[in-house]
C-alpha cells in the first residue's frame, strides 16, 4: 500500500455487511479514531436495522484556520451534494462531535456497482468534509478563474492545531506544508524523505505531476503568516498545482493526497524505519553465522537442544 | 488532547486470527487472518549495495517494500497472482518472524485501523508461555519503528478470565458475582497450541500451564481426512477451506458417540447435512454429504487416539491434572470458574460435554476420598463458563481493561523506554501479582 486510501476501512465494512444482512441486526455503539484525530461514533439501533446515525469529530483547529459553525467553508454543501437524500443532516450535533448523519440504507440505489460506490463515498466522508475548501479552489482552478471572497492565502485545518497554505491564483494554486515531527529520528528520516520526495519528481517518468520544493526556511509565498505557524522542524514543502491535475476526475484524489499529505510522509518514515530493522535484523543474522562457524561442536550439540527461533539467546550461551 | 484522552489499541496476535480494535467497544473492529503475502522479488537486489545497483533497484520499484498484504486480501492476492508468498509469522502462539511481524502490524495500524500510533497507547497480547525475549522484541519494535507513547504486553489468560467476568456482571441482577473472580482456569483453544492456564488472583500460576496437542486447524484436517476416506468429492485447491467452513457450521459436540451413531444411522435425513459449492476451476457445482464427521470432529479433545496415537489424554483430564498440580488452596475456586475462550470452544454444546465429563472425574475422586477415609467431605462443584463473545474473548478482556483509567498507568512509557532499553518489556505486571 503506497498511498494512504480516502474510504474509511471500517465504515465501509459495517455499511456493506449492513447492506447485505437483509433485515435482522443487532444493535452497534462503537467509537473509532483516525490519524489527526477525527474521531467516528457509531450507532445502529434494533428498531430502525436500515438506518445509521454516524457523528463525525475534526481535529481541534489551529489559531488561523476559519471555521464555520464547527465545519470548514461548504462542508454542509458539499455533503448534500455528494450524498443526495440518502443522508440527512442531524442539527445540532451530538455531543462532543462537529457533525451527526442519519444515513437511510434502504435509499440506496438498486444497482450493486452503484451502491457500492455511494457507500464508498460515505465511508469517505473525512474527505468530503475536510477537503470541501480546498476543492472549492481547486475546482477554481479547473476552470482558470478564482474563487471569489478568498485571501491571496487560506489557512485550512491539516492536523489538530496546525495548518497547511494555500495561495490560490487563476492560473496554479501553490500549497505549502510546514512539517513537523514529534521523534528526533522521525524528524532526520523526514527531511532526507522530503528532499529525495524532490529528487524524484524532477525523473522523466513523473514530468506531469505538480512541481514540489523543499526548504528549510518558510517561502516567500508565506509573508505574514504569524510565526508560530510557522515553527516546522522537517522543513517547508510547497506544490504546484496545476489545472491540468484536477480536470474531472482527478479532483478527488488530488484533493485527498493533498489533505493527507502528513499523514503520507508519517507512514513512509515509519516504512524506511521498519525496513531498515529487517536489514539489520538479517545483518545480525550473518554475523551470528560467521561466529557459529568459530565455535567448537561440543557448543553447537548445547544450541540445538535449545534450538527454536531464537539464535540471539544461543549466542549467549 | 493527549493520548491518555484517546481510546487504546488493542491488537490481539493469534495464529490463526488477529484481532484489531479500539479499547470501549464490545467488539473488534477487524478480525483478519494472520497471514502475509508477500513479493520476494526484490529481497535478491537488497545485498548489493552499490550506488548503480541503487539505481536499478529504483528503477525496478523502489517502493517493492510496501509491496504486500495482510490477512485476507493476501489470501485472495496469493490464489489470482502466483507472485506473491504467503508466510505465517505466528506458530503455536509464538511470533518466529519478526520481520513479517513488523510488516502486519504496519499494515494493522496504518491500512486498517488508520489510527496514527505516536497518539495512542497500545495494549497487545501475549501466549502465556511466550519468552521474555518475545517481548522484548515487540516492545523494541513497537517503541522504535512505530513510537507509540506506552505500551502493556497482556496475557491472554488473563483477559478471558476477565472478559468472562465481565460478560457475567453484566448479565447478572444480584451480586452473585465475587469480587475476586479473577481465580479460574482458562482453556484457551484457538489456531494454535491450546493450553490449560491456572490463574489465580491474577497471577497465572506458571508451573501447572498444560498444553494440548491439537487445536482448530487439526479439527479441520481431521473433518478433511474423514471427508476424503469416505471417499466425497473435494477439489483438492479448496480442500482445507472447504473443510473449515464445513466445521464452523455443522459440528458439534455429542454427549455420547455410540448414541450419537445410533442416531446418525436411524435418521440420515435429520443429521446428514449437505454442502454445495462450485468447483473453482471448472465452475462446475457439486454437493458432498456430511455425517459423522460433525460430531466426530470436535471428539478430538474427549477422545484423542482416533486422531493421533501419539497423544491419548483427554481435555478434561488435562484440565483435572492442571487443578490437581495448583496449591490445594486454591483447587476449589478453579473448579468453579473454568473459562472457555478461543475460536474453537464455539462448538455446540461443547460446554456441556467438558463440565460433565471433569464433575465425572472429581466426583470419583472425592468418592475414593469419602471411601477411604469415612468422611463426607462437601462435593465439589464444576462449573465451565460459556458466553457468546468466547471467539474473541481475549481481545473483549483487552477492550474492557484498556478503558480502565488505571491502564495507562500500568503501561511502559516511551520514556522508560528510552532510559532502560527494551528491557522494561520483558516482566509482565501480571507476573509481579499487581492487577
Amino acid at each position: 500500500m503506497i498511498l494512504l486510501q480516502s474510504p474509511s476501512r471500517f465504515l465501509l465494512q459495517i455499511l456493506q455487511d449492513r447492506v447485505l444482512s437483509g433485515d435482522k441486526g443487532v444493535d452497534i455503539d462503537c467509537h473509532t479514531v483516525e490519524f489527526d484525530d477525527v474521531r467516528y461514533h457509531i450507532q445502529f439501533s434494533l428498531r430502525n436495522p436500515k438506518v445509521m446515525v454516524l457523528s463525525v469529530a475534526l481535529p481541534l483547529p489551529p489559531p488561523e484556520a476559519v471555521l464555520y459553525d464547527g465545519l470548514p467553508l461548504g462542508a454542509i454543501e458539499a455533503i448534500k451534494a455528494a450524498y443526495g437524500l440518502v443522508v440527512q443532516i442531524l442539527d445540532p450535533p451530538k455531543d462532543g462531535f462537529d457533525l451527526t448523519m442519519k444515513i437511510n440504507l434502504t435509499k440506496l440505489p438498486p444497482d450493486e456497482e452503484q451502491r457500492n460506490a455511494v457507500l464508498t463515498q460515505i465511508a469517505s466522508v473525512r474527505e468530503v468534509v475536510l477537503g470541501a475548501p480546498l476543492k472549492l479552489l481547486l475546482k477554481h482552478l479547473a476552470s482558470r478563474t478564482v474563487a471569489p471572497n478568498v485571501d491571496k492565502l487560506v489557512a485550512l485545518v491539516h492536523r489538530p492545531n496546525e495548518s497547511f497554505f494555500v495561495a490560490p491564483q487563476a492560473d496554479k494554486v501553490t500549497v505549502v506544508y510546514p512539517m513537523r515531527f514529534q521523534d528526533s529520528i522521525d524528524i532526520v528520516l523526514a527531511t532526507s524523505f522530503l528532499q529525495e520526495f524532490v529528487e524524484a519528481r524532477r525523473t522523466a517518468a513523473l514530468n506531469n505531476a505538480p512541481s514540489c520544493m523543499w526548504s528549510p526556511a518558510p517561502p516567500l509565498e508565506l509573508k505574514g503568516v504569524p510565526s508560530d505557524a510557522l515553527n516546522a522542524n522537517a522543513g517547508f514543502v510547497t506544490f504546484v498545482v496545476f489545472p491540468r491535475h484536477v480536470e474531472g476526475k482527478k479532483l478527488d484524489k488530488t484533493v485527498w493526497s493533498l489533505l493527507t499529505f502528513h499523514a503520507y510522509v508519517s507512514y513512509h518514515v515509519k516504512c524506511s524505519e521498519g525496513f531498515m530493522h529487517t536489514r539489520m535484523r538479517r545483518r545480525v543474522e550473518s554475523l551470528i553465522q560467521a561466529l557459529d562457524r568459530a565455535k567448537s561442536d561440543a557448543e553447537k550439540l548445547k544450541k540445538l537442544v535449545h534450538g527454536g527461533s531464537f539464535k540471539r539467546l544461543a549466542l549467549t550461551l | 488532547m493527549d493520548a491518555a484522552a484517546r481510546p487504546a489499541v488493542v491488537i490481539d496476535n493469534g495464529t490463526g486470527y488477529s484481532k484489531l480494535g479500539f479499547s470501549g467497544n464490545s467488539e473488534p473492529c477487524f478480525t483478519i487472518p494472520t497471514v502475509v503475502a508477500v513479493n520476494e522479488s526484490f529481497l535478491d537486489q537488497s545485498e548489493m549495495c552499490s550506488s548503480a545497483n541503487w539505481i536499478a533497484q529504483y528503477n525496478a520499484g523502489v517502493m517493492a517494500d510496501l509491496d504486500f498484504f495482510i490477512g485476507d486480501e493476501a489470501l485472495s492476492q496469493f490464489k489470482s497472482s502466483g507472485l506473491y508468498s504467503l508466510k505465517h509469522p505466528i506458530h503455536h502462539g509464538q511470533v518466529d518472524d519478526w520481520d513479517t511481524m513488523e510488516r502486519f502490524w504496519q499494515q494493522c495500524i496504518f491500512n486498517y485501523l488508520r489510527c496514527n500510533p505516536e497518539e495512542h497507547y497500545f495494549l497487545l497480547t501475549d501466549s502465556p508461555v511466550s519468552t521474555p525475549e518475545s517481548r522484548e522484541c515487540t516492545g523494541e519494535i513497537m517503541f522504535e519503528t512505530f513510537n507509540v507513547p506506552g505500551l502493556y504486553i497482556s496475557v491472554q489468560s488473563v483477559l478471558s478470565l476477565s472478559a468472562g467476568y465481565a460478560f457475567l456482571k453484566s448479565i447478572s441482577d444480584e451480586d452473585s458475582v465475587s469480587a475476586s473472580d479473577m481465580t479460574g482456569v482458562v482453556v484457551d483453544i484457538g489456531d494454535g497450541a491450546p493450553h490449560v492456564v491456572p490463574v489465580v488472583n491474577g497471577y497465572v500460576i506458571g508451573s501447572s500451564i498444560k498444553s494440548f496437542p491439537f487445536s482448530g486447524s487439526d479439527i479441520t484436517q481431521f473433518v478433511l481426512q474423514l471427508l476424503q476416506e469416505r471417499g466425497e468429492l473435494i477439489p483438492p485447491e479448496d480442500s482445507l477451506d472447504i473443510a473449515r467452513k464445513v466445521k464452523e457450521m455443522h459440528c458439534y459436540t455429542s454427549s455420547d458417540i455410540v448414541k450419537e451413531f445410533k442416531k446418525h444411522d436411524k435418521k440420515p435425513d435429520k443429521y446428514v447435512k449437505q454442502w454445495s459449492a462450485i468447483k473453482p476451476k471448472t465452475g462446475v457445482p457439486y454437493t458432498i454429504d456430511i455425517g459423522y464427521e460433525r460430531f466426530l470432529g470436535p471428539e478430538i479433545f474427549f477422545n484423542p487416539e482416533i486422531y493421533s496415537a501419539d497423544f491419548s489424554t483427554p481435555l478434561p483430564e488435562l484440565i483435572d491434572s492442571c487443578v490437581q498440580s495448583a496449591p490445594i488452596d486454591t483447587r476449589r475456586a478453579l473448579y468453579k470458574n473454568i473459562v472457555l475462550s478461543g475460536g474453537s470452544t464455539m462448538f455446540k454444546d461443547f460446554h456441556k460435554r467438558l463440565q460433565n465429563d471433569i464433575k465425572k472425574i472429581v466426583d470419583e475422586r472425592v468418592a475414593a476420598t469419602n471411601a477411604r477415609h469415612h468422611v463426607e467431605v462437601k462435593p465439589v462443584e464444576v462449573n465451565v463458563v460459556a458466553h457468546p463473545i468466547q471467539s474473541y474473548a481475549v481481545w473483549f478482556g483487552g477492550s474492557v481493561a484498556a478503558s480502565n483509567p488505571e491502564f495507562y498507568e500500568s503501561c511502559h512509557t516511551k520514556e522508560e523506554y528510552e532510559e532502560h532499553g527494551a528491557s522494561i518489556c520483558r516482566t509482565s505486571t501480571v507476573f509481579k501479582g499487581m492487577h
